[in-house]
């Protein structure tokens, strides 16, 4: 019936959102499009409000490709479809940045800059918790650096997750990677978040700091060098980054592939690291270096922004299971 | 005083002895125990026991060259960890563990090489794991290029008790070298290397990645399916038969695990199913109807010795609170015991 005709064509429209990805290749023609602008429409407030509860199939509002249709939650039944056809419908997607907790050379007090080292088990429960704070709130693809600590900290986040799509690592390494790593069933790819691993997003390079003490790296080179390259802007250490570098990579990475898809309406998680995350948050809040420079961003806690008319509006940590909180969440 | 004299002693035979011989075999003089004998009556099973609570190389009975004493000193510190001991010894641990549940396999979905992560069981299988190996030494680690093995692995080693730091290695170009570098010597030696290896992938499922058990057999028939998953050589459409997967992974434990063995490195291998099955049939010399019959567990870790060129079978090590008759060699338990020292 009309309702089984519109959850098709919902579904077709979400695949077709995401037929831009090289990982999936499946095409759709704007056919089904047409089928739901002409036959049905949405009062997009009441639906966000109803759409709180986080269920299997995610839902929220996103611009399909020529048209202006609105689509809707498959699950709401279709006595609250109004006929009126509502145009320029404002999108919104959540964006959440997550720290990756200890890793075995926080612990040991040793530079780490890029070098790939894991966590530890407190990092584990760090991210652990960090899912627990934002298993409600929907996530339709993930950005993690090319470092085991991050992408470790966003698959045990995930695993927390009340909704059951299921990350999936994107490989393009080699075409046999592409190859041997795709997937045939389109009920499945629908279940999937791709995850998105990008050096982009690693930490800042330390040079020739990398792997030593902090104690002794202030005997070697004196504390206000240390300090300088820790703390400035624009100084960076012997072979290494500033995070005025660092900033440069991560930032045009983030406008050029993760923007583009909070326009679309995707929901992102980026797990990602101390520096590179700062940065981000620079060009989110429109920070001056100096103020940069002074932002320290908390392990294992989740930020959340809203994207909403171009614009990033900052939405705090999502409270955790067992907190009060005044925490604003949006309608979505 | 006198028992540190005859640890130094002992300590310089070793060094001696390992010093002097190559490859796995050794020669066995009969000087240094001349030596021990005349200087002190000790119970050499006890002394052995009792002795480097620093030195992290296992050792066997001592065994010297035909030198005499010496008075250089051996370093006991742990981060001199002997790398020359290391090279010369004539025992080897190898350690596979398969990873635990994945996201799909708790949806009954076909996985293969599609790079799905663990469920909350499989975390918790993972650090089960690591808790059976946190007494048996780890020089070297080989994951494959999937995300859940690698968990796996990373997750085992917050359990270790020797505190060294596995890091990733990568290869994929000039940069991601360039950015990876340690500068710190010390550092270096408290690093356990960790190699990702596509060739240590799952089987490769082809056209049946994503699809449901059941709808496959629908979708093939049952017996197609039954054979695609339990034959020896028949692979699904467009992916691999377990020969051609073993072929790949046993091609890479041969060209790169197994001189590290000989050269005395601790392995651990993190890897699938299918890619272990396959190493264990080059282990065992298991026939291709044996193999289609072996299941490996998840979670387990199964423990091999590699010896006079030959590997042993060691079974699995007991869990932290089970009673288990388990049996190691002698230099695991040294190795063990010194471990109890370092940390008390």
């Amino acid at each position: 019936m009309a309702a089984g005709a519109l959850h098709r064509s919902i579904r077709t429209i979400q695949l077709h959102g995401c037929s831009n990805d090289s990982a999936y290749t499946m095409e759709y023609g704007s056919s089904s499009l047409k089928l739901i602008s002409k036959g049905f429409t949405v009062d997009v407030k009441f639906l966000s409000n109803r759409s709180r509860s986080f269920n299997h199939c995610k839902m929220h509002v996103f611009h399909a490709f020529s048209s202006h249709a609105s689509v809707i939650d498959p699950t709401l039944s279709t006595s609250h479809v109004t006929t009126n056809f509502n145009q320029n419908t404002s999108i919104e997607s959540s964006l959440i940045l997550i720290r990756h907790g200890e890793s075995m050379w926080n612990e040991r007090n040793l530079f780490t800059g890029s070098v790939d080292v894991p966590l530890t088990k407190r990092g584990i429960e760090e991210a652990i918790e960090a899912g627990k704070r934002i298993s409600s709130i929907p996530v339709n693809m993930i950005y993690t650096s090319a470092l085991i600590r991050a992408q470790m900290t966003a698959m045990l986040a995930m695993t927390q997750h009340r909704q059951k799509k299921i990350p999936i690592i994107m490989h393009d390494e080699s075409l046999q990677a592409k190859e041997w790593t795709q997937i045939f069933s389109e009920e499945t790819i629908q279940q999937s978040i791709p995850v998105i691993t990008a050096w982009q997003l690693n930490e800042r390079i330390y040079g020739k700091l990398q792997g030593l003490n902090k104690e002794e790296t202030v005997v070697r080179y004196g504390k206000e060098k240390v300090h300088e390259w820790r703390r400035s802007f624009d100084s960076p250490p012997p072979n290494g980054e500033s995070l005025e570098m660092c900033s440069q990579r991560a930032v045009a990475f983030f406008k050029e592939n993760i923007e583009p898809q909070l326009q679309n309406g995707r929901n992102i998680v980026v797990a990602a690291h101390g520096n590179s995350l700062r940065s981000i948050i620079m060009y989110l809040e429109k920070l001056t270096s100096q103020e940069v420079t002074n932002l320290e961003l908390s392990t294992g806690v989740p930020l959340l922004y809203i994207y909403k008319h171009g614009g990033f509006l900052k939405r705090g940590s999502p409270v955790g299971p067992t907190e009060y909180g005044v925490y604003a969440y949006t309608r979505v | 005083m006198a028992t540190a004299r005859f640890h130094q002693a002992l300590g310089t035979a070793q060094s001696h002895q390992h010093l002097q011989n190559s490859g796995s075999h050794h020669e066995f003089g009969n000087a240094s125990l001349k030596l021990i004998s005349k200087a002190f009556k000790a119970d050499v099973g006890l002394s052995i026991r009792g002795g480097y609570s620093s030195c992290m190389r296992k050792s066997g009975v001592i065994q010297a060259s035909t030198s005499q004493t010496s008075a250089q000193p051996v370093s006991y510190s742990p981060n001199n960890s002997s790398d020359v001991l290391r090279r010369k010894s004539s025992e080897a641990a190898l350690i596979l563990i398969r990873h635990g549940e994945s996201l799909w396999n708790e949806k009954n979905l076909f996985t293969g090489c599609v790079d799905v992560p663990l469920t909350k069981k499989g975390v918790e299988e993972a650090i089960e794991a690591g808790k059976r190996i946190s007494n048996i030494p780890v020089d070297m680690i080989y994951t494959s290029a999937l995300i859940r093995a690698q968990m796996t692995a990373m997750l085992a080693m917050t359990q270790h008790r020797r505190k060294k730091v596995p890091i990733i290695l990568h290869n994929e170009n000039e940069q991601a070298r360039e950015w990876g570098r340690i500068f710190s010597e010390d550092t270096k030696k408290q690093s356990i290397p960790v190699v990702t290896a596509w060739q240590l992938n799952e089987r490769m499922y082809g056209e049946l990645q994503g699809l449901n058990k059941q709808e496959t057999a629908d979708r093939f028939g049952k017996e197609k399916v039954h054979e695609w998953r339990r034959s020896y050589d028949i692979p699904p459409p467009n992916g691999e038969s377990l020969e051609m997967c073993a072929e790949r992974a046993v091609a890479y434990f041969k060209d790169h695990i197994e001189p590290q063995l000989l050269s005395g490195k601790n392995v651990m291998i993190a890897a699938h199913g299918n890619s272990l099955r396959s190493i264990i049939m080059y282990l065992d010399k298991l026939t291709s109807q044996e193999v289609i019959n072996l299941e490996l567990s998840t979670g387990i870790p199964m423990l091999y010795i590699f010896k006079g060129g030959k590997f042993i079978r060691r079974g699995s090590p007991a869990g932290p609170t089970e009673a288990g008759v388990y049996a190691y060699t002698r230099s695991l338990a040294l190795y063990r015991q010194r471990l109890d020292d370092m940390l008390h």
